[in-house]
């Protein structure tokens, strides 16, 4: 097992340099001088002399490799960088807003492993009958529908008495108010649950037919017994792999989601740093994405090797 | 159905071949046809290639000048889905807006699966250390967020439907990489690339002639399922303001502009944001019923 997890590891580490070498890339193309995004107003009223200074102090007269050396060496010791405009660390600004994000994403997530997986269970369950096709066409329509128009659509219904009833505030955050996460974690679960719905299916049909379940129907246990131990536990694999693929969907809807309802996350950050060419804090925030999905990734398949031994000596 | 196997007779061979290769095509539509989710994916995409091809023959209007006089019309016999606050009727721009969809939609899925099956194909074909580089930069890019990447990119270079759809080709290209590489791997054992290699035939050569056609299937069930998801990233970003920009009609960019009046003019975001689900689930539709038709072992399942 440890043999597995170290290779594991190592495998890891050529992904998140090429991570960071692409990123780091992308960030050395934006356009407009991050100067300009520094200095606002008084761009222009600097004389030359100072301002050819602040780029000297700030290394922007390096050369490519220089300033790809200097980077990795401060990403590597864990320095995230400063924002050009927020008198704020980078690191600070996603320990402050990251909780938010991981909120909205564990509502999503919740919202879509308990309509996702019954549905599943049930499809499975009745395969081929009509409950089965219905619950199939829903998840396919729930995986096509636009989240943004979910989310207008809930506003529109949900939220004021003009086209529907008042139940929910139209957006906005407020410390431990579950009523404030309802809907965004609805719209940013759909996605989630039409997926898990259909995985559920396809993984409990496949165990289906397994030998230990017909043994265990053999030897009288009651169905639920069979259903819940048996079926569904065995079918849990799939599930997890794909649990875990879809957090990065989770982090990249809740940029949609937290930009209409408003919601001072991660998502809601990126936005106006990219408008104010804040290079720091888009560069940090991708990397912090990227990092949390490899992780993730890295622990659902230790999960799953943990549960299937055979997956260690592959 | 029941003919007996037991007949030796020396004809069989040259009759067995021909029909097989028809009945394979056969079977395929039937199983397709048989599939109502699959046929209404095909339905809804060709309406929606109609809609596009035919913009400027089916809308009753002008989709890009404004008419003050008709601002923020409910739907109406003049106006079947309403019109926007510039008073432009919106069914007439839902039908420009399909071309914008349609054809980001197919250019970046043709970006991705070209850079996906070059690549699969490479990495599945050759094996050792440039399997092991392509699969870690497949990687890269598997763990990059893509809207995040795709935000950042249209940044970078001006938000026009080039950029766009090279943008979302290449994000989209990981996993098509690992299934042409998964295909690659197991073709590349049969006896008939063996044989075509015994015989004296070209790397290049097998990869097209022999190895291509056979991994195509599931690629074009991911290529079908690939336009649904390039279709609702780039109305994602749209509707963030970061794709096509006004007053190109775009899907994603109507349900943004409606936001300002959520209020007073219900249809203005239904609608858009109704016919991008429409249009997904075609594709999604029609994918998921390739899959089913193209792989009789899961379909007799």
């Amino acid at each position: 097992m440890s043999v597995y997890i170290l290779r594991r590891l190592l495998q890891v580490i050529p992904t998140l340099l090429g991570i960071l070498t692409v990123l780091f890339i992308l960030a050395y193309m934006m356009p407009s001088d991050p100067l300009r995004a520094v200095l606002g107003e008084q761009y222009r009223r600097l004389p030359p002399e100072v301002v050819e200074g602040i780029r000297e102090e700030m290394g922007l007269n390096k050369s490519f490799i220089e300033r790809y050396g200097d980077y990795m060496g401060q990403i590597l010791r864990g320095d995230l960088g400063r924002s050009y405009i927020l008198e704020e660390n980078v690191s600070d600004i996603i320990a402050y807003r990251f909780p938010r994000t991981l909120e909205l994403m564990a509502g999503g997530l919740i919202v879509g492993l308990l309509i996702g997986i019954p549905a599943g269970v049930i499809a499975a369950q009745k395969q081929y009958q009509w409950a089965d096709h219905v619950l199939m066409v829903i998840s396919l329509i729930g995986v096509s529908v636009p989240i943004f128009w979910l989310a207008l659509l809930a506003q529109l219904f949900l939220t004021q008495s003009k086209y529907g009833i008042a139940l929910f505030p139209v957006a906005g955050y407020e410390d431990g108010s579950v009523i404030h996460m309802i809907l965004p974690s609805l719209v940013l679960g759909t996605n989630l649950s039409a997926t898990l719905a259909r995985v559920t299916r396809s993984a409990m049909l496949e165990v289906k037919g397994q030998d230990y379940i017909v043994t265990a129907r053999a030897k009288g246990l009651a169905e639920r017994v069979i259903l819940v131990r048996h079926q569904l536990r065995n079918a849990l694999i799939p599930i997890i792999t794909v649990i875990g693929l879809d957090i990065g969907y989770l982090l990249g809807g809740s940029v949609v989601t937290e930009t209409i309802f408003n919601w001072p996350g991660l998502g809601r950050a990126v936005v106006p740093a990219i408008e104010r060419r804040d290079t720091p804090v888009i560069l940090g925030i991708l990397i912090f994405g990227a990092f949390l999905f490899i992780i993730i990734n890295l622990l659902t398949d230790l999960i799953y090797a943990l549960i299937n031994p055979l997956i260690r000596y592959n | 159905m029941a003919v007996p196997v037991n007949s030796t007779t020396p004809q069989t061979p040259t009759i067995v071949l021909p029909t097989q290769h028809t009945s394979n095509r056969t079977r395929f539509w039937r199983a397709f046809r048989r599939n109502r989710i699959a046929l209404a994916g095909l339905v809804i995409v060709i309406l929606i290639s109609i809609s596009a091809v035919f913009a400027n023959v089916i809308a009753p209007y002008d989709p890009i000048e404004p008419h003050y006089t008709d601002r923020l019309q409910p739907p109406s016999a003049h106006f079947i889905l309403g019109t926007d606050e510039l008073g432009r009727d919106l069914f007439s721009r839902l039908l420009y807006g399909a071309r914008i969809s349609l054809v980001i939609g197919i250019i970046a899925q043709g970006v991705a699966i070209g850079i996906g099956m070059t690549v699969g194909a490479l990495a599945g074909w050759y094996g050792g250390w440039i399997d092991d580089v392509i699969m870690r930069i497949t990687d890269v890019f598997f763990a990059i967020p893509g809207l995040m990447f795709l935000i950042v990119w249209v940044t970078i270079f001006e938000p026009g439907p080039v950029s766009i759809f090279l943008a979302l080709g290449l994000i989209s290209w990981p996993g098509d990489a690992r299934m042409m590489r998964s295909q690659v791997l197991a073709i590349k054992e049969l006896d008939y690339v063996t044989a075509a290699k015994s015989l004296g035939a070209s790397t290049p050569q097998i990869l097209i002639r022999h190895v291509l056609p056979n991994a195509i299937a599931p690629m074009i069930v991911l290529a079908s399922l690939g336009i649904a998801g390039v279709i609702l990233s780039e109305a994602i970003l749209s509707f963030l303001g970061l794709g096509i920009q006004i007053p190109t009609p775009s899907w994603g960019t109507m349900v943004d502009a409606s936001r300002t009046y959520i209020t007073t003019a219900w249809w203005y975001g239904v609608f858009p944001g109704m016919i991008i689900m429409v249009t997904v689930m075609g594709f999604n539709f029609l994918g998921d019923g390739l899959r089913d038709a193209l792989e009789p072992t899961q379909y007799n399942k």
